[in-house]
């Protein structure tokens, strides 16, 4: 395959080869490893939008409430000034209860329960002006250095972690795992995740096609934000009318923010200072021989006749406000405050943007017309190029902008408070530290994202990160949730759209309710993090753009319009150059590479992005005059030398050899897939698919997302499978950090004797799978043999799980700590005594140690106590000696589970408590009804274990660990599973790793010839022999090596049955749940089948006997309740003053309280004999 | 009791090879229940000596107790002891014995990784030959290298007591004492040779080459001919057949497979020799058809 590209190899600027592209790929790897997404938009927010908001609303101008003093004369005038200045953040510490402040590191942080933050400090100035009347001001400054305003909670190997940039070695003595990402936070001892939040772009002109029927035909709207402030966002819309009402036509009209009523846009144009009707269509039509559109606009011309100048078009928008009855000049002045401050704030806020405005407007329109004469299809919310990802660095800092807002208004509150008593300023004392480290913390830790108490709340932005598997760890550090109604039926936004193409993996998405919204970035995708706009704009500016305010309305049809995040900021005249240049400028960094540079010829426009939150993806650039790439050999052979040439990505884009391209700037290029097809392009006489060729993929394998590069040949799976596996991979156990001996999670699972798979991925090795594997190579017949393998269910070797395989641990941590309940009162760890304490458990109390923990070693099952803990007992009458002092609140074992105590630790929190954590070892060996799977979506529970001796065998004495069933295969077309097993086989034999990476050019074929030379029957199959008979099969078997996976889900975890047990106080039915020991539910469609089989008496014993039974009395008189006591033989009813003709009944417990309630809202539920 | 039939066969035994860990022999004149339940008895019924429980003192390593005793579990130790042994469900007097005691003591000291192995077991005193195999016999020998249990670093510890007892692998398999056995039936090949000429000498490699096993069949260069090799290396993959089929020449070959001769191929994982398995399960099945003729007269009188 090479052998002709070796001469070629000799040359530094040869075309480099698909292969060589993996080089490129670890580079990418090595400088951005899987988690850059989070620590890049975590970071930004640290350094810079952190000291943004601060300079933003870090001014406070308090004045004294004017005092009226009789008689005095009016003296001195003082202003006060608080001003925050620079910020400063230092490492991560913790302060102990002791007062004492020390440096924290995450492990210690995830063990004592601590949260993994840094102070910040801030520079504070107080300023006091003072005016003596005809006097000069006297300026006086005091500053307040590093003032402690609150702690931030920080993302680990961000660079402000103490693990940032340090060695393997480094971290593996601070108790890290090596392989660990980072990207997450540590919140009370527990790792949270920042989910990215989809949502629409801002400030972008959308057109759509209203559905009939509908007032309106098409809809033109803009959201528009100023850039970096908390303003919310100002929506606006242009409508066009469905049908033509009366005279005229289709008019069109404009919603405007805060006005109550549709106005027609020619007011709105009058409003913004364009009177003329010339001068109107000029700024919506362009072109005047477009008679079409101009006579689209005829009816809403005549529509806006009776308004001729931009007073009386105020003014019609001024009365149309939301406050009504004031004079003409307040209507007016309103009105034109709403233009200038709510209309299309993105375009320019304050005066004098009109021209601008009305520009942008007019553009508006334009949009609008061209959809509705059918020129434009309409826009397509779904592109990905109206989306952008909030990611934890903009979802943080809105959170630290309200946090800050507050604590802003509450110094300003404070100073003037003291200011109005005339009292000392105290800043130190103004400051409420708690503010920011609460709110902060309070977000992360619950999920709820926002303020308090706040309108506008997000729930699950925050989730605990999942640690089950690697890959399970890291596909959750590169999740993204559409805030999107989860019961909303509409498809659309859930289906996969074109434009997610290597961004967002095809594969990766959960089933049922929120299929489709939850999504997973590929590989390779890369999230703007945002960069200033200024420069580009001085760079337009430069290179000859024209202002909007200079220029004649008349040039546009001629000449190209330039957008800068949506602002229409100029026109120009020669566009091509104008964007070659920029694309020469981004390549050469002169220009941020993340600037998204969109040229749309169809529309005449270059829209140009530095926003934050935009999909982006690198991609190999190629010079269209050579057809070539411009990477070279060379570059490769520097590539893999790294660690002596220093040669790595980022110098790679420095170079030019690669780009970012965003979703939207991906519309303008030509992909070419592989390096093949530009050497096709190239070769005159090669049938190429294309040659204009602008970029080249890396490496079309790099659409998917982490979870699916883990399956190999996916390429050969139908495609819902794929999606299987990729859910079913992060329930697999294996190894998922290599520090969990170190670790105290809630919940663990560790394989015994984790493999890497014998077939592999490319991309797996940047996933680190074969460091930390989840599964094991298990040698699999599909073969039908007993038939225990039915309906999903497989067979397993006795003898191999005897050996160890598919063994596991699994770990569950309990904790306790010495709660403190006001000043005195105090729980305590220690072996409760029997003497003294109430409300004892049932479990034996045998295990605990002499210091109420009990100690490693120990096997403890059940309902076993395990932290002996006791909390005193207010006295209740004082003087009277109690019998009991104590109250037990210790901690027992899961009643459904045992196991070994593994490790305690015994430490203070952060209050200083003593703090206990227990983790119980208990080890699971596979048995019937554990949960296996293979890579592709195949899962099955154990249906029976057979000795070896039971298995079927082959000449060879090979015996299989696992026996599936042959109807797993047909109906699911999961042809990678098969393919898998046949290079798995052939790995095994020749002793290499197989390469299943999807989209190569490996073949079945190939695979196939391979294991005929390995002296196997080419398709895998083996002549195999009856286990219990000794005769030859018929058939032969496939019997093959294959990657199998140990899920979480184990009968141990779920067998439940109940006799008599315990009820709810409510209704005293059962109460529901394995964990409770609760009743199995005898539901209405079980019910239903036995009405159907006649059988009532078990019918009543089910839902009545063994449920809620009781017995009332009841009045026979009034039908209601009566009072009984059968001690005495007495029975009255309080309602007919009755004491005869009282009966007894048997209802359900249910009922009753049903009627009692019924009774409590003044029914009378009468029961009639 | 009658006498056995007139047609009563003989089973005869042909060993081929025969070596400590392997032995390979041919099974003639019997059937196919006989050889399998002999194999089935080489695998779980022939008893041997393995590690069964382990009281830990101290373990520091970073394996856990249950870990660490499934490891020991596992060692293959030599059991020729066996005989002299009773098992836990056999009724044993006060005299026979039981359990064989071996013990752990190690600690790391150096700043190295050290590794734990089967040689630092502490053997029974009293049964010295009970030892896991390869015990102490170098570390160079692949084949002799010792097994090893975990690995430690600096300051950990591992002190454990095990006993070891007999038992048999359809307990658990650590008491397999085989790695593998299996027999297949002899396969008789007769090549059609005057439909064989018929083919081109590009066929006939073609045809060789079908096979996926290696030297079943052979192209002879000078007589340019398709000769039969080794049948018994023959695997019944069809693949012969289907290439006759392919080239529109059914019939070039007939392969039978042979119902009452049986290659059976036994390797020992060094725990008893290979002969020793052999031998055993051949008692053990004895015992066992005894044992049911012993049974049977008694429902004999009663049936007749």
């Amino acid at each position: 395959m090479y052998s002709s590209a070796a001469e070629d190899d000799l040359l530094d600027d040869a075309e480099i080869t698909q292969e060589d592209a993996w080089a490129v790929i670890s580079a990418f790897f090595e400088a951005k490893g899987l988690v850059r997404q989070q620590l890049d938009s975590f970071n930004e927010f640290i350094n810079s939008n952190m000291q943004e908001i601060v300079d933003e609303y870090g001014t406070l101008l308090v004045k004294p409430e004017s005092q009226h003093n009789p008689g005095m004369a009016e003296v001195e005038e003082k202003e006060y000034k608080v001003e925050f200045g620079q910020i400063y953040l230092s490492k991560p510490t913790m302060t102990e209860a002791d007062g004492e402040t020390v440096v924290l590191f995450p492990k210690e942080a995830r063990l004592r329960n601590l949260t993994y933050a840094a102070p910040l400090y801030i520079d504070i100035k107080k300023v006091v002006i003072t005016r003596v009347p005809n006097g000069e001001a006297e300026v006086e400054e005091e500053n307040y250095p590093k003032i402690f305003i609150g702690e931030v909670p920080i993302m680990l190997r961000s660079s402000y972690c103490s693990l940032h940039e340090r060695t393997n070695k480094q971290l593996t003595e601070l108790g890290e795992c090596p392989y660990d990402q980072g990207g997450y936070f540590v919140v009370n001892g527990s790792e949270k995740v920042l989910i990215a939040q989809e949502r629409m772009a801002n400030n972008q002109v959308y057109v759509f096609r209203k559905s009939q029927p509908s007032k309106y035909a098409f809809q033109c709207e803009c959201r528009s934000v100023v850039e970096n402030s908390t303003r919310n966002t100002s929506s606006m819309s242009i409508k066009m009318l469905a049908r033509s009402g009366g005279k005229g036509g289709q008019a069109i009209r404009a919603t405007l923010p805060y006005i109550k009523s549709d106005v027609p846009i020619l007011i709105i144009f009058r409003a913004l200072g364009l009177t003329a009707d010339k001068d109107i269509l000029q700024h919506v039509v362009y072109d005047f021989n477009d008679t079409e559109m101009m006579e689209a606009l005829r009816p809403s011309i005549e529509e806006a006749f009776p308004i001729q100048n931009q007073e009386v078009a105020l003014d019609y928008i001024g009365k149309r406000g939301s406050v009504p009855g004031v004079t003409k000049e307040r209507r007016i002045q309103y009105a034109r405050e709403i233009l200038q401050r709510e209309l299309l704030p993105h375009v320019a806020v304050g005066e004098f943007c009109e021209t601008k405005k009305a520009y942008f407007f007019g553009y508006m329109v334009h949009r609008l017309l061209l959809v509705a004469l059918g020129r434009r299809d309409q826009d397509d919310r779904d592109h990905y190029c109206n989306k952008r990802l909030d990611l934890g660095g903009p979802l943080l800092a809105n959170l630290f902008r309200q946090l800050f807002r507050k604590l802003t208004k509450d110094v300003r509150s404070h100073v003037q408070k003291a200011v109005d008593r005339g009292k000392e300023i105290n800043l130190m004392a103004a400051v409420n530290k708690d503010t920011i480290t609460r709110g902060l913390r309070y977000s992360i830790a619950t999920g709820n994202w926002g303020m308090q108490g706040t309108a506008g709340m997000r729930a699950g932005v925050s989730q605990v990160l999942n640690r089950l598997t690697y890959a399970s760890t890291l596909s959750h550090l590169r999740r993204i949730s559409s805030p999107i109604g989860r019961e909303g039926k509409l498809a659309k936004p859930r289906q996969l759209h074109n434009s997610q193409w290597g961004v967002i993996c095809p594969a990766e998405t959960p089933e049922g309710q929120a299929c489709g919204l939850v999504k997973n970035l590929a590989l390779m995708s890369y999230v703007s993090v945002g960069c200033p706009s200024a420069p580009i704009g001085e760079f337009l500016e430069e290179w000859t753009t024209e202002n909007l305010e200079e220029i004649n309305p008349g040039v546009i049809l001629n000449t190209t319009k330039v957008f800068v995040n949506g602002v229409w900021v100029g026109i120009h005249r020669n566009p091509t150059m104008l964007v070659q240049t920029l694309r020469q400028m981004r390549r050469q960094v002169d220009i941020s590479t993340e600037v998204g540079i969109v040229h749309d010829i169809r529309l005449q426009e270059l829209r140009l992005y530095t926003d934050y939150g935009r999909c982006c993806r690198p991609l190999f650039i190629v010079d269209n005059e050579r057809k070539r790439l411009t990477i070279t050999k060379d570059d490769i052979r520097q590539l893999q030398d790294r660690e002596v040439t220093h040669f790595g990505w980022n110098e790679l884009v420095h170079k030019g050899c690669i780009e970012y391209i965003d979703t939207e700037e991906e519309e303008t290029t030509m992909i070419a897939m592989e390096i093949k097809d530009l050497e096709n392009a190239r070769m005159p006489g090669r049938v190429a698919y294309s040659e204009t060729y602008t970029h080249c993929e890396i490496h079309p394998s790099m659409i998917l997302g982490v979870c699916a590069s883990i399956i190999p040949f996916p390429d050969h799976n139908q495609s819902p499978r794929n999606t299987y596996q990729s859910a079913m991979g992060k329930q697999a156990m294996g190894m998922y950090v290599t520090n969990y001996q170190t670790r105290m999670d809630t919940q663990a699972y560790v394989l015994y004797y984790p493999q890497k798979p014998l077939v592999t991925t490319r991309a797996m090795e940047h996933l680190h799978f074969r460091e930390l594997p989840a599964g094991q190579n298990t040698i699999v017949a599909i073969a039908c043999y007993s038939g225990y393998n039915q309906e999903d269910s497989l067979m397993m070797n006795q003898s191999s799980i005897d050996r160890g395989f598919f063994r596991s641990m699994f770990f569950r941590t309990y904790r306790a700590e010495e709660k403190k309940q006001g000043s005195l009162v105090q729980e305590v760890i220690e072996v409760p005594d029997r003497s003294t304490t109430v409300a004892m458990r049932h479990g034996t109390y045998d295990k605990l140690d002499d210091d109420g923990i009990a100690p490693p070693g120990t096997r403890v099952s059940g309902e076993d106590v395990i932290i002996g803990k006791t909390s005193p007992l207010a006295d209740e009458q004082p003087g009277v000696a109690q019998r009991f002092s104590k109250k037990d609140v210790s901690t027992s074992l899961r009643n459904s589970e045992s196991g070994m105590i593994d490790q305690v630790m015994v430490t203070t929190n952060a209050e200083g408590q003593r703090f206990v954590k227990i983790r119980v070892r208990s080890i699971r060996i596979p048995q019937v009804g554990d949960k296996f799977a293979s890579r592709h979506g195949q899962k099955g529970t154990i249906g029976m274990t057979y000795t070896q001796e039971d298995m079927p065998w082959t000449a060879e004495g090979i015996v299989p660990d696992l026996i599936i069933n042959p109807h797993a295969i047909p109906s699911r077309m999961t042809i990678g599973h098969l393919v898998e097993a046949l290079m798995s086989k052939v790995a095994s034999c020749v002793g290499k790793e197989g390469d299943a990476t999807p989209f190569a050019e490996v073949t079945v074929d190939n695979i196939s010839a391979a294991l005929h030379n390995c002296g196997y029957q080419s398709r895998g199959w083996e002549t195999m022999y009856n286990g219990h008979t000794g005769r030859r099969l018929q058939a032969q078997i496939f019997l093959n090596p294959t990657y199998y996976q140990r899920l979480k889900h184990m009968v141990d975890d779920k067998i439940h049955s109940r006799g008599r047990g315990p009820v709810q106080i409510l209704t005293r039915q059962p109460v529901e749940g394995r964990a409770r020991d609760g009743g199995l539910r005898f539901g209405e469609m079980e019910r239903d089948c036995i009405i159907s089989h006649g059988s009532a008496a078990f019918l009543k014993e089910r839902l009545f006997d063994q449920s809620d039974a009781y017995r009332v009395h009841v009045c026979e008189r009034c039908g209601l309740f009566a009072v009984a006591n059968l001690k005495k033989n007495q029975f009255h009813c309080p309602a007919c003053k009755n004491t005869t003709g009282i009966v007894q009944v048997h209802m359900p417990y249910a009922c009753k309280l049903l009627f009692q309630e019924l009774m409590a809202m003044a029914i009378a539920p009468r029961m009639q004999f | 009791m009658t006498t056995l039939g007139e047609n009563r066969r003989v089973p005869q035994v042909q060993i081929r090879v025969l070596r400590d860990d392997y032995c390979e022999f041919v099974l003639s004149d019997t059937d196919p229940s006989v050889a399998n339940a002999l194999r089935r008895i080489m695998l779980v019924e022939v008893p041997t000596i393995a590690i069964d429980l382990v009281e830990i003192e101290e373990n520091t390593t970073v394996l856990n107790d249950e870990f660490i005793a499934h490891r020991l579990g596992l060692i293959p130790l030599v059991s020729n002891a066996v005989y002299n042994m009773k098992g836990v469900f056999e009724d044993a007097g006060e005299e026979d014995f039981m359990d064989v005691e071996m013990s752990l003591n190690v600690k790391c000291t150096s700043e190295d990784t050290m590794d734990v192995t089967s040689n630092d077991l502490t053997l029974d005193v009293k049964h010295p030959e009970v030892h896991p195999v390869g015990y102490k016999q170098g570390d160079f020998d692949a084949l002799k290298r010792p097994i090893l249990l975990v690995k430690m670093r600096k300051n950990q510890e591992l002190r454990l007591r095990a006993v070891a007892r007999k038992g048999i692998g359809k307990d658990h398999a650590k008491w397999i004492p085989v790695a593998t056995v299996s027999f297949q039936y002899m396969p008789e090949i007769s090549i059609n040779r005057a439909l064989m000429d018929t083919l081109t000498e590009q066929e006939k490699e073609d045809w060789v080459d079908a096979t996926p096993s290696k030297g079943v069949f052979r192209y002879n260069n000078i007589t340019k001919q398709v000769e039969v090799d080794n049948a018994e290396l023959y695997q019944y993959d069809g693949e012969a057949l289907a290439k006759s089929e392919e080239l529109g020449k059914p019939g070039l070959v007939t392969i039978k497979e042979r119902q009452d001769i049986f290659i059976f191929r036994v390797e020992s994982t060094g725990v008893l020799k290979a002969e020793d398995v052999v031998l055993t399960a051949l008692e053990v099945l004895m015992r066992k058809l005894r044992n049911l003729q012993e049974a049977l007269p008694q429902q004999d009188v009663g049936a007749t």
